[in-house]
């Protein structure tokens, strides 16, 4: 049952457009932002003013990783529509009625979405991994300094992953996906980056930063700390967070449907 | 005759959304092998109730079992119950193949077959093309064939003649009587009763949520009946009801007799030396019966006490 939920799942992605228009979309982010990040790190004198400070292994992260901000709100966004889609067209019926069980028709959302996640991740590197490899070789550079350097590719395509399901449990707690687009991404872009420069003047503040997703997300990947006055969590422990904030957002939404009648 | 057909039985189910009950203490059984019609106005809590017995409505009281269990139970839905409930739940951009395609992973059936059903209601290449272009006829098609990829025994459709031309209602009609020969449980609903009066042979209607009348289509038609005019009314009258026919004289003349046995009429009459102008059975215009058990009482159409 579990099986064919998940495969139904794949399905309802590869057939309609969205999933290849993401795929450029994601692919053009890796490799345009590991372009950019592959110069800006080449290219300054390290300590100075206003380059990213951290480790060669913590600068080739940047690279391949730094179209990650981007690819990640694509994937949330996938989130968002693999329920919205349903709720808007009301396939969420037909879905039910295919998988009675709606603990199932969910968890089968959920492990799709992390595979979809990872997916899109693979997709992502080999954008960012073949542009950002050739410059920093061709500067001079080790393109991977470090064996840390294959553990942050790895975490990248759970980071897409959990992202989608955060996007998944939004999608369903709001149920209106242009509603759900329109917060998650706002959120993402807008409220957690003022958010998070707004709390790092303050003491307790930047105490918190840390714990916001994105910043858990850098901390996964072991991107340079953003700024000086805020310490990065260690890639696991940015993993713990990040996958708390799905695990929440998830189960929020999979009491709902399992709630909820379908009319 | 497969015996593949399992009966739906519901019993006292209710189903409130706060102080409104959409359907109220509603019990009935539709049988393997027949076509049921599920009648009733607009807002009479049909979809409602279709809606528990799939498993996407929670009831309030009451249960809805399709041979013994809730359809969630089911080991395999899609192989024991078809459901179309609306003609529009596709996802414009994707293909109508493509649709039956998701349905048919999660539930263990192959793209051949799919293949076979697009064929079979008659929208084979149409089907290749993103169901936002659909019309209401090609919509209604691919629900159908959505509702028999299982190959199951229970077929639930949701008003199916709704945007079919007359072709169309016509192929529907015959192919569900196919359907129901090979044993299967079928519950067409719909607002109208002359749209499946000839497609059905059983009927429930409801009305604001409640039962007003389940049985066969015949139990609905009453009685068969004959008028007959003849030059002196009361002498056949007279003449019938010593042969125990009751006849009764209506206002244009004419008797109606609780028979449908023509000869007999007619002996009787020429026994009586009396001249036949017209015999003919009366056919109950059932659409006049329908309105007849639901008019007047539509909750959805008053302002006032819905009750």
């Amino acid at each position: 049952m579990m099986t064919r939920a998940i495969k139904s799942e794949f399905r309802k992605l590869f057939t309609t457009r969205l999933w290849w228009g993401m795929a450029i979309g994601i692919f053009l982010a890796g490799a345009a932002m590991a372009a950019l990040f592959a110069f800006v790190v080449t290219a300054s004198t390290p300590g100075a003013e206003g380059t990213p400070q951290g480790t060669k292994s913590q600068m080739a992260n940047l690279v391949y990783t730094g179209g990650l901000s981007m690819a990640y709100v694509l994937t949330m966004t996938i989130g968002v529509l693999s329920i919205g889609q349903e709720y808007r067209h009301q396939t969420i019926t037909s879905t039910l009625l295919a998988v009675p069980r709606r603990a199932t028709a969910m968890i089968a959302k959920v492990i799709s979405l992390l595979g979809i996640g990872a997916f899109y991740g693979i997709i992502s590197l080999i954008g960012s991994v073949a542009v950002g490899a050739s410059i920093l070789a061709s500067k001079g550079f080790s393109p991977f300094p470090g064996g840390d350097v294959f553990r942050t590719l790895a975490l990248s395509l759970l980071v897409l992953g959990l992202w989608a399901l955060i996007g998944l449990g939004a999608g369903i707690l709001m149920k209106n996906q242009v509603t759900a687009l329109l917060v998650m991404i706002g959120a993402a872009w807008i409220v957690e980056p003022l958010a998070s420069l707004g709390l790092s003047f303050v003491s307790w503040g930047s105490k918190v930063v840390p714990y916001l997703p994105s910043a858990a997300t850098s901390a996964i990947v072991n991107q340079p700390s953003q700024s000086p006055t805020v310490h990065q969590l260690s890639w696991w422990a940015g993993a713990l967070v990040l996958i708390g904030y799905a695990a929440v957002l998830t189960i929020l939404g999979m009491i709902r449907v399992q709630r909820s009648d379908v009319s | 005759m497969t015996a593949t057909g399992r009966p739906i039985q519901i019993d006292g189910l209710t189903k409130s959304f706060g102080s409104f009950v959409a359907v109220d203490q509603l019990t009935c059984t539709m049988s393997p092998g027949r076509i049921t019609g599920f009648l009733g106005p607009n807002g009479a809590g049909k979809t409602t109730t279709l809606r528990m017995l799939l498993g996407l409505v929670r009831p309030t009281a009451g249960t809805a079992l399709i041979g013994g269990e809730r359809y969630d139970q089911l080991a395999n839905p899609l192989q024991t119950v078809g459901a179309a409930l609306e003609a529009t739940s596709f996802h414009p951009g994707r293909t109508g193949r493509d649709h039956l395609r998701v349905l048919a992973a999660a539930s263990g059936v192959s793209d051949q077959r799919v293949d076979e059903l697009l064929e079979l209601v008659g929208i084979p290449a149409a089907a290749r093309k993103r169901a936002g272009g659909y019309s209401m006829g090609m919509r209604q098609r691919l629900g159908l064939a959505a509702a028999l990829l299982g190959d199951p025994g229970v077929l639930v459709l949701d008003e199916p003649a709704n945007g079919l031309d007359p072709e169309g209602i016509r192929w529907l009609r015959g192919f569900l009587r196919h359907l129901s020969s090979e044993g299967r449980t079928i519950v067409v609903s719909s607002h109208m009763l002359s749209e499946v009066q000839q497609t059905v042979d059983d009927v429930v209607i409801i009305n604001n949520g409640r039962m007003i009348r389940q049985g066969t289509i015949a139990e609905l038609h009453g009685a068969p009946r004959t008028r007959v005019r003849t030059s002196d009314s009361a002498a056949l009258q007279e003449a019938l009801r010593s042969a125990d026919l009751a006849a009764t004289a209506g206002p244009d003349g004419a008797l109606v007799v609780e028979t449908d046995d023509h000869v007999r009429i007619g002996d009787l009459a020429l026994g009586a030396r009396l001249p036949i102008y017209e015999l003919v059975a009366v056919q109950t215009d059932l659409e006049t019966t329908f309105f007849e058990l639901t008019e007047g009482t539509n909750r959805n159409l008053e302002g006032g006490d819905p009750r």
